[in-house]
């Protein structure tokens, strides 16, 4: 068991990572919202974090995980400051329009991150310090906060606010004829979406050691909304069943060498033909979901 | 003074005018018919009223507010409520998650207190149970409630979009062709319905509607359109009788 | 001035090609509504297909390293055939990646992510048979004359604005593309067929026109485009890896929402205005270049999102 988590401990946790990147755009979604911009969002959290412990808290042995949370806290605020402000004009946009919209985002911090001195350039930022002494450490933190966001997505869905957010999905139209705020409910989605990304990204920026342009760039972005869309797009269970399955996949597929990114396109591929619904088939959680205790009066 | 006021209001579309310089005013309680030949401007007015669509120009006022460039959601929260000519239910959620959402404006649950669960969240969302309930009773849907609204029957669908506009607790309810795609019991059963609601809701009735009989027996006032113009536009026996009317139904030259 | 006029030439240059790449994604568009994500992936194959015609040999370190072709074929034989070859590949991909969910029925988010599970496999099999090397067509590729003189002045002796000649034959070889496709689109019967499928599958099925058959041209000519622009590109550069047309097929969506998506004359319009807006970049900000594009698209999206020539769209109610 010992020698499973040693040799498994880094990628348990990357699972993790990527099962809460797989919500942070899942949560548009809810709203209708087609978003590639978490991987932008979550390069801003990295870069955060980067600064911040290398340059700003000077600290020797072990990182703090007070400031590690620190860190976390204003990766989310900056994140959804950012997310409102390219939110309010880019949210009146639907479908594709609004993902090529976000993909813009993403290519233009990227390219700005190349070319500042303070994210280090296209060589990143490296020697970010570590809180815990192995990978497995960070589990203690990726591990509840994943059921937290899982909690925080599952009690949402059945709220005021997530079914506005389902209603937007529905049909925008009629929803704001019902008296929803579509942009209200839109930039808040987003942001909320943002501000998880921001987050994660804060966190895999100390797990990852290193921080740089590649972690924000398009590929992540479709990456992530993979993981939405082969793990099941209309349930919360979705993204992370899909995050984690996507992540472990390229390692299950390790013996296949070189050829593995080519099984893994043709999985891709595959999925998204033969697999519509996603792996996590809303039906059975749909029923559930709509039989609460009746009311009677 | 009359509760909604329309004047003067025109929307083009590229070339076409749809609605055409356009004035009435629907006074409180009364059910007010809309009808005209198809492509009359009527849907178009209604989306004007609900804001659906900004006006190319005129105003509309509502208790005396100008209301006139209000998105449609400000315009649902001052109690103006509709229903669509081609249903737009929430077709993959249940009839009961339908209703639900329309309490969204009665309610006000943030996104913290609706996750944790906090007293009064909870207080607030028995509330909307119970409503959402009670009007499914309502329009008979009981039975229904967690099938998704877009396997419902038409005639079903038709009610449960009644319902879910009710649940807004509106002051004036916007039909758009209700008995579209019914039968003439169904017809007879819908006009005694729409009757009562007035009634039960304190309710202003506007709607669009095809069949003439309906709307004659139906409505204190009836509007006429055609290509956007308000031809006429008073009681029943007085529109039936106009010979503009007549003109625009049976095309007679005069 | 002249360095002025030196950047609008080269804008043009680059902008004819980014045009025609951009038609074949403004094609595949205005047919089946759906974003062809490998799209870049088909241009990069376009390259190394031309590459090996030509009789070039691999550099890369793949499981085919040191291969080469037993016979080198001349230049405008190989980019041709090159393209094909890619108009193939493309026409491939509409089989297993865009047939099965179209006829399903199915959400087009979903044909996204099989075109870029599509993409994946091209890319990851030629890093799997070539290697990640870059690979560099020889300087000979345009004849012998142009290689002894690979700039050029088009202005005059006092007032030179100086050239590199493969751009001047690249904006060449893109305009008589461009023309040969807006003949063929405006004045052909397939190229009418496929207007009217663009305009409505039904009605032109019914007028006995076969959408199936149509689809597949349609992918034949965009994959053609795609292999065609990107060997063109890659004689100008030189073919960075298997990731060249990465960024390429990003800048193309830049490209035809800038223009209008689905319309013709707007992927080439924005072609144009891409290449012209990065080439007028400032030196001191060439860093920030490949940022352009994406600006341009953020830009449009906020003010114009039908782009500089679509119609705007009214919703139905």
């Amino acid at each position: 068991m010992e020698a499973f988590f040693q040799t498994y401990g880094f990628l348990l946790v990357y699972m993790c990572l990527q099962a809460l990147l797989g919500l942070s755009t899942y949560l548009p979604l809810m709203a209708g919202q087609l978003s590639l911009a978490s991987s932008g969002f979550y390069a801003i959290g990295g870069y955060v974090a980067a600064i911040l412990s290398t340059q700003v808290f000077h600290t020797s042995g072990a990182y703090p995980i007070g400031y590690l949370l620190l860190e976390t806290l204003l990766a989310g605020l900056l994140s959804g400051v950012v997310a409102v402000v390219v939110g309010i004009p880019a949210l009146r946009l639907r479908g594709i329009y609004l993902a090529l919209a976000t993909i813009a985002m993403v290519e233009i911090l990227r390219v700005v991150s190349l070319n500042l001195s303070i994210t280090g350039g296209a060589v990143g930022i490296f020697g970010i310090a570590q809180p815990f002494s192995s990978p497995l450490g960070y589990m203690w933190l990726v591990g509840p906060l994943l059921l937290l966001v899982m909690f925080f997505a599952y009690r949402l869905e059945g709220s005021r606010i997530g079914r506005a957010f389902i209603a937007l999905r529905e049909d925008e139209l009629a929803a704001d004829a019902m008296g929803i705020n579509p942009t209200y409910h839109k930039v808040l989605a987003f942001a909320l979406g943002a501000m998880l990304a921001g987050v994660v990204g804060a966190i895999s920026a100390h797990f990852l050691n290193t921080w740089n342009a590649r972690q924000g760039t398009f590929d992540v972005s479709i990456a992530v909304l993979a993981y939405v869309l082969i793990g099941g797009s209309r349930s919360f269970a979705g993204p992370v069943l899909g995050g984690m399955v996507l992540t472990a996949l390229p390692e299950v597929l390790r013996p296949l060498k070189d050829l593995r990114f080519i099984v893994d396109g043709l999985l891709l591929m595959l999925a998204a033909i033969y697999l519509p619904q996603g792996l996590a088939n809303p039906n059975w959680l749909a029923r559930r979901k709509t039989a609460p205790v009746r009311e009677k009066t | 003074m009359s509760l909604l006021e329309v004047s003067h209001m025109s929307r083009r579309f590229g070339g076409l005018v749809a609605v055409n310089d356009v004035s009435l005013s629907v006074q409180e309680g009364e059910i007010f018919g809309l009808i005209g030949p198809n492509g009359a401007g009527k849907t178009t007015l209604f989306n004007l009223i609900t804001g659906l669509t900004s006006p190319s120009s005129g105003n509309l006022h509502y208790q005396g507010q100008d209301i006139t460039r209000l998105p449609p959601f400000r315009i649902a929260a001052l109690g103006l409520a509709r229903t669509f000519q081609n249903i737009r239910l929430f077709g993959n959620l249940s009839a009961l998650e339908n209703i639900r959402i329309a309490h969204h404006i009665h309610t006000k649950t943030g996104v913290w207190a609706g996750v944790l669960g906090l007293p009064a969240a909870r207080a607030e969302q028995v509330g909307v149970e119970r409503q959402a309930w009670a009007l499914l009773e309502r329009v008979g849907l009981q039975g229904r409630a967690f099938e998704r609204a877009k396997n419902l029957s038409y005639g079903d669908q038709r009610r449960l979009e009644i319902a879910r506009a009710l649940a807004l607790r509106p002051k004036v309810l916007l039909l758009d062709e209700p008995a579209a795609g019914m039968n003439s019991a169904e017809k007879a059963t819908l006009s005694g319905f729409i009757r009562q609601v007035r009634g039960e809701f304190g309710l202003t009735i506007i709607l669009i509607e095809h069949h003439v009989p309906l709307v004659m027996g139906l409505c204190d006032r009836i509007a006429v359109l055609n290509f956007g113009q308000m031809i006429a536009l008073g009681s029943p026996q007085k529109v039936a009788n106009d010979p503009a009317v007549i003109e625009a139904y049976l095309g007679v030259e005069t | 001035m002249d360095l002025l006029l030196q950047s609008l030439v080269n804008g043009l240059s680059i902008g004819s090609v980014y045009a025609i790449f951009a038609l074949g994604y403004t094609l595949v568009f205005s047919i089946l509504g759906i974003i062809n994500f490998a799209h870049g992936a088909v241009f990069t194959l376009g390259a190394y297909f031309t590459y090996f015609l030509i009789g070039g040999q691999n550099n890369g370190t793949g499981l085919l390293a040191g291969a080469q072709l037993p016979f080198g074929l001349p230049f405008p034989v190989a980019i041709i055939l090159g393209g094909a070859l890619a108009g193939l590949v493309s026409v491939g991909l509409e089989r297993v990646a865009f047939r099965p969910l179209r006829a399903r029925g199915a959400d087009p988010l979903l044909a996204l992510v099989s075109s870029l599970g599509a993409g994946l496999v091209i890319v990851n099999l030629v890093q799997y048979l070539i290697g990640a090397e870059i690979l560099s067509y020889p300087t000979n590729v345009y004849g012998h004359w142009a290689e002894q003189h690979p700039s050029l002045n088009l202005g005059t002796a006092s007032f030179p604005i100086q050239i590199r000649t493969v751009q001047v034959i690249i904006f060449g070889v893109s305009l008589v593309i461009l023309l040969a496709l807006l003949y063929l689109i405006n004045r052909t019967k397939m190229g009418k067929a496929m207007q009217a499928v663009a305009e409505n599958p039904t009605t032109a099925s019914l007028l006995g026109v076969s959408t199936d058959r149509v689809i597949l041209f349609t992918f034949l000519l965009s994959g053609l485009l795609a292999g065609i622009s990107g060997t063109l590109v890659a004689t100008s550069f030189s073919i960075s890896g298997p990731y060249f047309g990465l960024a390429y097929g990003l800048k193309g969506l830049a490209v035809i929402v800038l223009g209008g998506l689905g319309d013709i004359g707007g992927a080439v319009l924005g072609g144009f205005v891409l290449g012209l807006a990065e080439a007028l970049v400032p030196g001191e900000y060439t860093a920030y270049k490949d940022a352009v594009a994406f600006l341009l698209l953020f830009l449009i999206l906020m003010l114009r999102p039908q782009g500089l020539l679509g119609r705007r769209l009214i919703q139905k109610v």
